[in-house]
């Protein structure tokens, strides 16, 4: 059991969505964990920090920071963005840093993912969340309008 | 028991193809570890861990398992990497 419940933030502003709706199969199954989704307002936009750790990966299109406790929350920024190979991405941190949650990591256009014909949905997902943690999390999603840094979901 | 193989999908092992790898992995009677070529072996189970390797498409990792069954499961495991998971 971890004592601390760890809230997790929206890293961009938009509406947030059920995973189930992400169009991608292995995110909408969870297979890459539990979460939540967040359809980007469309527009140049800067992607923050969902927890405060360390960026322990960082992608153009994706990344990972692990709390304090090693949890470890994944953003992935629109669906086979890796396939964009970094066009459109700034890169606003440095991969191994420590990163407060709502800073800064990346910029870029979600209307211009959407231009290149690909979704700039966000999945945002917490990795290695073992079963009952991954109910209560779903249980915690806030639905709806969320702006970067709202309180998105809790990882108990 | 040790298998090296190389990654086929083109991004490597990113999101997508570290979940389908990491749930075939976690179904598998026996813990399983990876690890890039003359790196630390990390737990198979862990998304968290697999994603840190940042593994490219067309690297070897090597796999590792002991036990009753390891050469079944190492097998199985080796021919999902050499898929392309991206698909």
């Amino acid at each position: 059991m971890r004592a601390v419940p760890l809230p997790v933030v929206a890293p961009v502003s938009g509406r947030a969505i059920a995973l189930a709706e992400v169009p991608d199969a292995v995110f909408a199954q969870h297979m890459v964990g539990p979460g939540a989704a967040i359809d980007p307002v469309r527009g140049p936009g800067v992607v923050v920090s969902p927890v405060s750790g360390i960026l322990v990966k960082l992608k153009p299109h994706a990344f990972v920071v692990t709390a304090e406790d090693g949890r470890g929350v994944l953003v992935h920024l629109g669906i086979d963005t890796v396939n964009l190979d970094g066009g459109g991405f700034v890169l606003l941190a440095e991969e191994g840093g420590v990163v407060p949650a709502g800073a800064p990591v990346i910029r870029w256009n979600p209307a211009a993912v959407e231009a290149a014909g690909l979704s700039p949905v966000c999945p945002v997902i917490a990795l290695d969340a073992d079963r009952a943690a991954a109910v209560s999390l779903a249980g915690s999603v806030a639905l709806g309008s969320v702006r970067a840094g709202d309180r998105l979901f809790t990882w108990a | 028991m040790q298998r090296t193989v190389t990654v086929a999908s083109r991004v490597g092992l990113h999101a997508r193809p570290a979940a389908v790898f990491v749930k075939a992995a976690s179904a598998a009677t026996l813990p399983v570890t990876i690890a890039k070529e003359g790196k630390e072996p990390v737990s198979a189970r862990s998304i968290l861990a697999v994603l840190g390797l940042d593994v490219r498409g067309g690297e070897d990792v090597v796999l590792e398992a002991e036990g009753d069954g390891a050469e079944d499961v190492l097998s199985r495991l080796a021919e999902l990497l050499t898929e392309d998971l991206e698909g």
